[in-house]
C-alpha cells in the first residue's frame, strides 16, 4: 500500500518518512498540524545480541519528537501482539533506562481522530 | 470548584490575573471557575481552528486563530483554562504562541487531565480538577458534534455493545 507523503513543514529528518500503516501517517499530520517537530524511525536500538555479538532482537520506534526528547511508537496491532511489542518496549527502558519512549495505540489514534476529526481508515 | 478557585486566589492575589479560555468547550468551566475567583480578574477568549477544518490541505496545513484575543497581555499574568489537556498538544502552541508577546507569566489550570496521554510534557499545568481515565467526556461544554455541550454535568460516553 503506497500512502501519501504531504509536504510536511515540522518535519526533521532527511530522507522522505515512507510510513507502514495509516495511523502512522495521521499521527505525523497531527504532528506537524502543531507544528511539533518529528522525525519517523531516526534510530534503532540494539535489544538482544548473541554471543558473537550479532543482533538478534532491535526496536525502531516510528517517531522521535526532538523538543521533548521523546520516542513515539504507533501500534495498530491486535492484543496478542500488542503485547509483545510491550515487552519490546519494556526491554528497552531496561536497556536504556535515559530513553523515553511511549506507545500509542491504536485507540489513542482513534481518539486523536475524534478530537481533530481526522478520516482515519478502517 | 471552590477548591480550584482557593487556589488561584492565593497565587494570584493583588495580581488581577486574565483568564484565557479557548472556544468552545472551557466555556462552561471558565463561567463557573471566574466566579469561584473573587479577586478581581479578567476574562477573554480565543479560538484555534479544528485540525478537520484544514486537513483537505494535507502537510501544509497548520494550526491557526479563528479568533484572537481580544486583550494585550504583554506584562500581564496569564491564566490559560482549558476544559481537558491529553497529548499536549494544543497548549504547548498557546504556550509557545502567547509567550512571544511578553506576558508577566503564563500559566494553565485544566478541569480534566489525562497525563499518561502526553507527548508534550514541559507544560505549565499549575491546576488539575480532575485526573481522568482514558474516556469520552460530554456535558458542561464537552461535545460530541457540538451535541450534549449543554448537560449540566459529565458524562461519560461509551459505545454500545
Amino acid at each position: 500500500m503506497t500512502l501519501e507523503t504531504p509536504d510536511f513543514q515540522a518535519y526533521r529528518g532527511e530522507a522522505p518518512p515512507r510510513f507502514a500503516n495509516r495511523s502512522e501517517l495521521e499521527c505525523a499530520k497531527v504532528l506537524d498540524y502543531y507544528g511539533v517537530p518529528w522525525e519517523y524511525e531516526p534510530r534503532t536500538f540494539v535489544l538482544e545480541q548473541d554471543d558473537d555479538g550479532r543482533v538478534v532482537e532491535a526496536f525502531k520506534p516510528d517517531f522521535y519528537l526532538p523538543e521533548q526528547d521523546l520516542y513515539v511508537e504507533v501500534t495498530v496491532m491486535k492484543q496478542s501482539l500488542v503485547t509483545r511489542k510491550n515487552r519490546k518496549l519494556r526491554k528497552l527502558r531496561e536497556r536504556y533506562p535515559d530513553v523515553r519512549v511511549k506507545l500509542f495505540y491504536k485507540r489513542d489514534i482513534e481518539r486523536l481522530a475524534e478530537r481533530y476529526r481526522l478520516e482515519l481508515a478502517s | 470548584m471552590e477548591e480550584l478557585g482557593r487556589e488561584v486566589v492565593r497565587d494570584y492575589d493583588g495580581r488581577e490575573p486574565l483568564l484565557v479560555a479557548p472556544l468552545k468547550a472551557s466555556v462552561v468551566f471558565v463561567a463557573d471557575l471566574s466566579r469561584a475567583i473573587p479577586i478581581p480578574h479578567a476574562l477573554d477568549f480565543l479560538e484555534l481552528a479544528s485540525y478537520g477544518a484544514d486537513a483537505d490541505t494535507g502537510g501544509h496545513a497548520r494550526i491557526r486563530f479563528l479568533k484572537d484575543l481580544d486583550s494585550e497581555i504583554a506584562g500581564r499574568d496569564v491564566l490559560i483554562v482549558e476544559d481537558v489537556i491529553d497529548t499536549g498538544l494544543t497548549l504547548n502552541y498557546l504556550c509557545k504562541t502567547l509567550a512571544l508577546r511578553d506576558p508577566a507569566s503564563l500559566a494553565a489550570v485544566t478541569l480534566l487531565d489525562r497525563p499518561y496521554r502526553r507527548l508534550v510534557e514541559d507544560l505549565p499545568v499549575r491546576y488539575v480538577g480532575f485526573t481522568v481515565p482514558d474516556e469520552l467526556f460530554v456535558g458542561y461544554g464537552f461535545d460530541l458534534a457540538e451535541q450534549y455541550r449543554n448537560l449540566p454535568d459529565l458524562h461519560v460516553l461509551r459505545p454500545k455493545s
